[in-house]
C-alpha cells in the first residue's frame, strides 16, 4: 500500500517540471486566458461603450444577431476568399523562391536581406506606400504602365480590382515570410535521399515530388498554419487602403468587428463575433494538423 | 555625477515654482489648428503660471484614447476637444460638464460665435457644454482662373444659355463640371472623395442639401427616400463615373486634394481648411488659382468644440484656459496664424480680412451651412451611409435600394435614441 503513496522518482520529476513551468503558465493565463474569458463574458451581455456594465445578461442574443446579419455573412465570404487567395499564392511563390534560393551559391545573404525588407515594414506603412504608388492619375505604377500603352487601372476604386489589389499588396508584404521559413526547412533536409535518387537516375520533378515534398511536410504544415491564422486576422491593410470598400468588396471580418466595437459601440456583439472567429481558427488549426500528421 | 548635481539643483529651484503653478493636460488631434494653439500657449503659462501639456494624436486614435479617461472617476485630461460627431454620444453618456454657471460667473460672451457653430459644438438642448474651437464646414473649391477666362465664359454661355460665374444654383455647378471635363486631356470637372465611411458620407451630404433634401423632418423622421435624396445620389454617381478621374470611388480627402492641387480638376467639394493649402507651393501646382465658395443651397457644417470633462482633475484651471484661449485677442492671434474662425469679431477684423481675402466666402459658407444629424448614434449612421453609398457608387445597389437601406437603419437608430416613437 505505502508504495502507492510514496512518490516515485518519475512523479517527483514531473512535479518539479510543473513547478518550473508554473510562472510561465500563470503569465500566459493572465495575458491570454483572462482576456478570452472576459470576451466570452462580454459576448453574453448587452455591453456597449455607452453602458459599460454587466447589467443585462442576454444569453446568445449577440451571436444570433451576428449570424443573422448580412454584413457579417458578406465579410465571412470576403475573408474566406481573401485567406484562400493570399495563403495559396504566397505558398506557391514562396516555395518557388525557396527552391531557387537553395541552389544559389553566392550572395545568399543579400537575397535574404532583400526578401526581409518588406517583412520588416509595418503594415500601416505598407498600406500608405501602396496607396500612393497606386494612385490612378498621380501614382508611379499607372505612369509606368502608361509608358507601355496600358490605360489607367482603377486599382482600388472598382470592387473586383480592389480585392485583387489588396491581395497583391499582401503578397508583396508577406511572401518573404513563406520563402524564409521554407528555405530554412529545405536547408535542414538530409542529403542522402537526394544522392540515392540521383544514383537511381531520378529527374528533377520526380525528386521534388517524391523526396522534397514528403520530407518538407511538417515545415509546410507549420508555415501554412501560421500564415493562415495571420491572414484571417488581416486588418491594417484594409483600414489603410480601402475601409472595406468600394461597396463591401474588401470588408474583412476583423475590420467589421472593429467597426462593431468602435463605430457602433456594441462591444457585446463585437465580442460574440470575435469568439466565432476564434472558434473557426481553432477548428482550422486542428483540421490542418490532423491532415498533415495523417499524411506525414 | 555633475549631471546629477545639476539635475538636483534644478529640481530644488523648480519645485517651489511648481508648487505654485499647476499643469493642465489636453488631448488634441494633429491638425493645423492644434499647431496654432501650441504656438500661442506659452503666453498663457507666462500670464498664469499654469503649464499646459498638449498630447497630439491622430484622429483615429482619439476616440479610443478618450473614452477610458472619460468613464474614469478622475481622468488624465483637464480639457478635451470634441468633434461634432461625438457630441450626442458624450452628452448622452454624461461625460461633459455644463458650462453655463462658469460662463455667467465670469461674464464670458458667447454671442460672438456664429450661431450655426454654437448649435453644433456649443449648446445641446439649451445647455452649454462646449465652446466652438474651429470650423471645418465644407465648401466648393474651384479654379478661379478658368471661371474668369472670357473665352470659357463665352463658350459656356453659348452652350448652356447661362453665364459662367460662381455657381448660385446646383444646376449651374453641374453644368460647369460637365463643361470643364476633358477626359482625353486628363482634366476633370470634379474630383470626389468616395472612400468609406466618413469621406463619402460627408461629401454626399452636400449633394443632399444642394438638391433641397434633408436628413430628417422636424420630428426626426428620416427623409432619405425622397426624390431629392435619390437625385442627390444619382448626381454623385454621375460625377464619379462621367466627370471625375479614375479611382475617385476610393479616394480619401488626401488623394482627392492632390488631384485638385496638381491642376487636374476644375473643382473639389471639401473642408474649407484646404483653401490655404492650395496656396502652398510645396504641395500645390495651382497657387493663387483656387477659390472657395459656398455650395449652392448650403453645404455641410463641421466643427470641433472645447469642453471640460466630468472626469477633469482640475476643472477650475481648465475653465481659466478655455476663457483665455477663446478670448478675443488670442482667437485673433490663432486666426492670424491660419486658424479656421468661429467668431464674428474674428470674421470682421480688418487686418485678418486683408490677409485672408476668402473670409467673406467662408462667412457665407457658414451662414448657409446645414448640420449633420447629431444624436447618440452619429458614428453608426456615418458607417451605414458609407457602406450603402459606396455600394450604390459601384453599382451593386440602385440609388433607391441604398437609400431605402439607410432610411431603415437611420429610423431604427433614431427610435433607439428616443428621437421618434
Amino acid at each position: 500500500m505505502s508504495a502507492l503513496f510514496a512518490p516515485t522518482l518519475a512523479a517527483r520529476d514531473r512535479r518539479f517540471g510543473y513547478a518550473m513551468a508554473a510562472p510561465a503558465i500563470v503569465v500566459l493565463a493572465a495575458i491570454i486566458l483572462a482576456p478570452v474569458a472576459l470576451a466570452l463574458a462580454t459576448s453574453l451581455f448587452d455591453y456597449t461603450l455607452m453602458n459599460m456594465t454587466f447589467d443585462r445578461f442576454i444569453g446568445f442574443d449577440n451571436f444570433v444577431a451576428a449570424l443573422s446579419s448580412s454584413e457579417f455573412a458578406n465579410s465571412m465570404v470576403v475573408t474566406t476568399l481573401f485567406v484562400i487567395a493570399v495563403v495559396a499564392l504566397e505558398f506557391v511563390i514562396g516555395f518557388v523562391v525557396a527552391l531557387m534560393l537553395t541552389t544559389v551559391k553566392r550572395g545568399k545573404n543579400i537575397y535574404y536581406l532583400i526578401l526581409l525588407i518588406p517583412l520588416l515594414i509595418n503594415p500601416v506603412v505598407v498600406g500608405l506606400i501602396w496607396r500612393m504608388l497606386l494612385h490612378p492619375t498621380l501614382g508611379i505604377v499607372n505612369w509606368l504602365l502608361g509608358g507601355i500603352g496600358v490605360p489607367d487601372i482603377d486599382w482600388l476604386g472598382h470592387p473586383g480590382t480592389a480585392f485583387w489589389t489588396v491581395v497583391l499588396v499582401d503578397i508583396w508584404h508577406q511572401v518573404s515570410f513563406m520563402a524564409v521559413l521554407l528555405t530554412a526547412g529545405l536547408s535542414a533536409l538530409p542529403t542522402e535521399p537526394y544522392e540515392a535518387a540521383r544514383a537511381e537516375g531520378a529527374g528533377t520533378l520526380q525528386t521534388f515530388w517524391y523526396i522534397t515534398l514528403p520530407l518538407m511536410k511538417p515545415v509546410i504544415a507549420v508555415t501554412l498554419l501560421i500564415r493562415l491564422i495571420f491572414a484571417i486576422k488581416t486588418y491594417d491593410l484594409i483600414y489603410i487602403m480601402t475601409r472595406g470598400g468600394p461597396g463591401d468588396a474588401t470588408d474583412l471580418i476583423s475590420y467589421y468587428i472593429y467597426r462593431s466595437a468602435f463605430a457602433r459601440l456594441n462591444l457585446g456583439e463585437a465580442a460574440a463575433m470575435a469568439i466565432l472567429l476564434m472558434v473557426i481558427v481553432i477548428v482550422l488549426t486542428l483540421a490542418l494538423f490532423r491532415t498533415m500528421r495523417a499524411r506525414g | 555625477m555633475r549631471v546629477n548635481m545639476l539635475l538636483a539643483a534644478t529640481a530644488l529651484v523648480a519645485v517651489p515654482m511648481l508648487a505654485h503653478g499647476q499643469t493642465i493636460s489636453i488631448l488634441m488631434e494633429s491638425v493645423p489648428d492644434t499647431r496654432f494653439v501650441q504656438e500661442v500657449v506659452p503666453q498663457f503659462t507666462e500670464a498664469t503660471g499654469i503649464e499646459v501639456d498638449i498630447e497630439v494624436v491622430n484622429y483615429a486614435e482619439m476616440h479610443a484614447k478618450l473614452v477610458p479617461q472619460l468613464v474614469a472617476p478622475e481622468g488624465s485630461y483637464d480639457v478635451i476637444v470634441v468633434d461634432f460627431y461625438w457630441v450626442g454620444e458624450f452628452i448622452k453618456a454624461g461625460w461633459l460638464q455644463p458650462l453655463d454657471d462658469r460662463i455667467a460667473e465670469s461674464g464670458f460672451d458667447t454671442s460672438v460665435y456664429v450661431p450655426v457653430l454654437f448649435d453644433l459644438v456649443g449648446q445641446v438642448d439649451g445647455t452649454t457644454y462646449m465652446l466652438p474651437f474651429y470650423n471645418y464646414a465644407m465648401g466648393l473649391t474651384y479654379r478661379k482662373d478658368l471661371l474668369e477666362d472670357p473665352e470659357n465664359q463665352a463658350a459656356f454661355e453659348a452652350r448652356y444659355g447661362m453665364p459662367l460665374r460662381v455657381p448660385e444654383t446646383w444646376e449651374e455647378y453641374k453644368n460647369q463640371v460637365a463643361f470643364f471635363t476633358d477626359r482625353e486631356a486628363g482634366f476633370y470637372g470634379v474630383v470626389n472623395q468616395g472612400l468609406r465611411p466618413d469621406p463619402i458620407a460627408m461629401e454626399w451630404s452636400n449633394y443632399l442639401f444642394a438638391n433641397g433634401g434633408q436628413f430628417h423632418d422636424e420630428n426626426w423622421n428620416p427623409t432619405l427616400t425622397t426624390p431629392e435624396a435619390v437625385q442627390a445620389l444619382e448626381d454623385y454617381k454621375m460625377m464619379i463615373s462621367e466627370y471625375g478621374p479614375v479611382g475617385a470611388a476610393s479616394f480619401g480627402f488626401d488623394e482627392a486634394f492632390n488631384v485638385a492641387a496638381q491642376g487636374q480638376a476644375y473643382s473639389y467639394l471639401t473642408y474649407n481648411m484646404f483653401r490655404t493649402a492650395y496656396d502652398d507651393p510645396e504641395i500645390s501646382a495651382v497657387v493663387g488659382k483656387m477659390e472657395l465658395a459656398p455650395v449652392p443651397n448650403g453645404g455641410l457644417n463641421g466643427a470641433w468644440g472645447w469642453a471640460i470633462p466630468v472626469s477633469s482633475p482640475d476643472p477650475d484651471a481648465a475653465w481659466q484656459f478655455l476663457q483665455w484661449i477663446e478670448s478675443p485677442e488670442i482667437a485673433r492671434q490663432r486666426a492670424m496664424l491660419g486658424g479656421s474662425p468661429t467668431r464674428f469679431d474674428v470674421f470682421d477684423d480688418p487686418e485678418l480680412n486683408a490677409t485672408y481675402p476668402y473670409y467673406p466666402a467662408l462667412r457665407a459658407l457658414l451662414d448657409t451651412a446645414h448640420n449633420f444629424p447629431v444624436f447618440t448614434y452619429t458614428p453608426e449612421l456615418v458607417d451605414i451611409m458609407g457602406r450603402e453609398l459606396s455600394l450604390a457608387v459601384v453599382g451593386d445597389k440602385t440609388s433607391e435600394e441604398a437609400l431605402a437601406a439607410i432610411q431603415e437603419e437611420f429610423t431604427e437608430l433614431a427610435r433607439r435614441d428616443g428621437k421618434i416613437e
